[in-house]
């Protein structure tokens, strides 16, 4: 009965051209046009997108270049000593990524360091606004000097805290750590110093350590970005769609039909449920099948991306059936026009369909992940970042419990029995 | 068969059903005639379980329907107001949809299907959508939905509006077909006269929620036994023959028209040469004078002082 029911949906859908142009056609179209125009400015070229990157040293680097050529005093030949000591600018590795790399005119343009002391870390880890907090551990200098002059079996490692909502900044910021890195283990340090070089034993992997990354495992192009901010906001006029049919169906006197077929009006609202979910995950798929097709936008985690595409459609399966029984409730189509025109807008606002607003906002993204598209996008952007599913497993409950509640919502204000007219 | 009693509708603005009792029996076919806004899809409504009477019943071989619909909902087919129909679907795909909500599946629903195309003269134009149906084909296909459980009492809700001659005389048709070989019982609401006339064994008329009248056609007729109709036709109308009329103490109710105006005076009162001095007063040509033989629209004007299409 259901499936019948979903069926003659589905015919309805195919044989409205304009809707279907509308449903599909034009994330697509806009899918192109944002994906392309844009793309300068996703992938950091632009100045206007700004990074702020929080530096926190726990302990003075010149201190432990000076407390580091001490201790050589009583070893090292002094001709070699002096080489060093003359140097001392130079052994200050930290202050070389502070001022040489982040103060370089290009990178400043879009970077912005911010040098804090300790005490403020669990306050910067709060802050959403950082893209990434690079932390200089205790005696770093001094251990990596012990390890490329003494040749030490230390493993100093620069702690790196990526906030993982900012998509493109985060990219950057990995971008200049990993230059940095390079920039030590070749030879560059070594002639930049004028060192021996026999005297520095350069450990490729050894030097900056480890990274530890949260969340910024692959970098998110614009027509990645497009593709999931245009499906998660277009899939919801499908709802719409769907419900403005079913309140069609009510004022032309197909539902009437329907209940004196003996039908419940239950498993009228399970198919109208169930069809906002169908069709909603079929242009899920449809739209992101063009995005693997003309832009190559591939998902690391097939799993995952499935089960946030079911998880999703559910949500719209819940919106639509919403919009169906309110409409019904005060027969009018102002319930589906005002959900299409002004909502959907602001909810693709606030789940960053049209610009990764949340990245600069935290108040936006906390509500962004509260609409069912903007949860939606954050697992998706999760998932090609390399996340799986546990990563996303809040987006997913969020989604979940919207669905519920939505569908609760709804069965409480569909009208009862008698009462539809 | 069926019965409704007392049966009473508010809305929070207007009562729009009051106190309606009729009954229909198997086999007939009965008229629900009234003008627009008279309560009678609301009566419908209420008699085919769709809303709930604010008061009064609604009873299938003696049995109150209102707790529990589902033994009428079997036997009666709606046809309703509205095209009620998936106007991107092809006829066929319609009565196909809405055959599998009542449970009809495999051959018997393809057999059913094709037997009410047939019905209904739609057999060659089945693989069509329903858009580019004209109104009368819409009509059709709206009534041939309501058969396709074979119902024993159709209920048409003014099954005829807005369509031409031809595809109306093709419905008429229809509905006098079924009745006469497939027995079925028909409710037949209309506000036009000439339908029920020529379809019903059996009338009720309806008026701002009131049944006015009821019974055979000539039972109703026979209200106007008292009274004559007069229908006067003119090259034209002047305000002051309308007035001279109106005004005259043995009219007892008078309808004008654009170039007729219809009068109604006790039996025993004879009016022709008053009428005729009257129109050479005014300098107007009557081109006719006569007295009509009663129809339904007249037996409503005197019942209501209006006619039944304003
Ligand atoms: N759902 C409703 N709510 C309020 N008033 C209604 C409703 N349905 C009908 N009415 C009113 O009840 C009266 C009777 O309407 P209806 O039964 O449709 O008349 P008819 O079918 O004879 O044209 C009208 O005045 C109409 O405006
Ligand atoms: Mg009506």
């Amino acid at each position: 009965m259901t499936w019948n029911i979903i069926k003659k949906q589905g015919l309805q859908l195919l044989r409205n051209p304009q809707q279907l142009l509308l449903l599909i056609g034009l994330p697509i179209i806009l899918i192109t046009i944002l994906g392309t125009a844009l793309s300068s400015w996703m992938n950091g070229e632009n100045p206007d997108i700004r990074a702020k990157v929080a530096f926190v040293e726990h302990s003075n680097e010149k201190e432990q270049v000076e407390q580091f050529i001490d201790g050589l005093k009583e070893t090292m030949p002094s001709g070699e000593l002096e080489s060093i000591s003359g140097n001392v600018e130079n052994l200050m590795v930290i202050d070389t990524l502070k001022n040489d790399i982040f103060g370089n005119e290009e990178i400043q343009e879009f970077v912005e360091l911010d040098i804090t002391n300790p005490s403020m870390l669990n306050q910067l880890k709060e802050d959403n606004t950082f893209t990434a907090i690079i932390e200089v551990p205790e005696n770093f200098t001094y251990n990596m000097l012990e390890k490329i002059i003494l040749d030490k079996n230390v493993e100093p490692s620069l702690s790196v805290l990526y906030n993982d909502t900012h998509q493109i900044g985060g990219s950057i910021v990995e971008s200049i750590v990993t230059q940095f890195q390079e920039q030590f283990t070749l030879s560059v340090f070594v002639n930049k110093n004028e060192l021996d070089q026999s005297v520095l034993q350069m450990d490729e992997d050894g030097i900056i350590g480890e990274v530890t990354t949260i969340n910024q495992k692959n970098s998110i192009t614009s027509k990645d970005y497009y593709s999931i901010g245009m499906a998660v906001m277009n899939v919801l006029f499908i709802a719409a769609t769907i419900g403005s049919m079913a309140l069609y169906e009510k004022k032309n006197l197909v539902f009437d039909r329907v209940i004196l077929a003996g039908v419940s009006r239950w498993v009228y609202f399970i198919g109208v449920f169930l069809s906002g979910a169908l069709f909603g995950f079929m242009q899920l798929m449809i739209i992101y099948l063009f995005a693997w097709i003309a832009f190559g936008v591939t998902w690391p985690n097939l799993l995952a991306f499935l089960v946030v595409t079911v998880f999703f459609s559910i949500a719209v399966g819940g919106v639509t059936v919403l919009l169906t029984a309110l409409s019904y409730r005060i027969n009018s189509e102002m319930i589906t026009n005002f959900f299409s025109s002004i909502i959907v807008t602001i909810m693709a606002f606030l789940g960053g369909s049209f610009y990764p607003i949340g990245d600069s906002l935290v108040v936006i993204r906390t509500m962004g992940n509260f609409t069912p598209n903007g949860a939606g996008m954050s697992a998706y952007l999760s998932i090609l970042r390399g996340d799986g599913l546990s990563e996303i497993s809040e987006h997913i409950l969020f989604l979940l419990i919207f669905a519920i509640t939505t569908i609760i919502v709804a069965a409480f204000s569909f009208p009862k029995r008698g009462a539809v007219k | 068969m069926i019965e409704l009693v007392e049966l009473t509708k508010k809305f929070k603005q207007i009562h729009a059903v009051k106190n309606v009792s009729m009954f229909i029996e198997k086999g007939e076919i009965v008229g629900l005639l009234g003008p627009n806004g008279a309560g009678k899809s609301t009566a419908i409504s209420m008699l085919s379980s769709l809303m709930e009477p604010t008061g009064g019943d609604v009873r299938y071989l003696n049995k109150s329907m209102l707790k529990n619909p589902a033994p009428l909902r079997k036997v009666t087919g709606m046809v309703p107001q509205e095209i009620a129909l998936y106007t991107e679907l092809t006829a066929e795909e319609n009565l196909r949809f809405f055959g599998r909500l009542y449970r009809l599946r495999g051959t018997e629903l393809n057999k059913k299907i094709d037997e009410v195309l047939e019905q209904i003269g739609l057999t060659d134009r089945r693989k069509e959508v329903v858009n580019k149906f004209s109104g009368g084909m819409k009509r059709r296909l709206n009534i041939g939905v309501a058969m396709l459980h074979d119902p024993e009492l159709l209920i048409m809700d003014e099954p005829t509006v807005g369509i031409d001659p031809q595809s109306r005389n093709y419905i008429l048709e229809t509905v006098k077909r079924l009745n006469s070989e497939k027995q079925m019982t028909v409710l037949y609401t209309s506000h036009y006269m000439e339908e029920v006339e020529y379809l019903c064994d059996r009338i009720y008329i309806l008026d701002k929620g009131n049944l006015i009248a009821s019974g055979t056609q000539e039972q109703i007729k026979s209200i106007l036994s008292t009274e004559k109709t007069i229908l006067v036709q003119a090259n034209r109308l002047t305000d002051e023959f309308v007035n001279a009329i109106k005004t005259n103490p043995t009219v007892n109710r008078i309808i004008v028209g654009e170039m007729e105006i219809t009068i109604i005076v006790p039996k025993e009162v004879n009016i022709f040469s008053w009428l005729i001095k009257l129109a050479e007063e005014s300098g107007l040509e009557l081109s006719s004078v006569n007295i009509k033989t009663p129809t339904l629209e007249d037996v409503f004007l005197h019942l209501t002082g209006r006619a039944l299409r304003d």
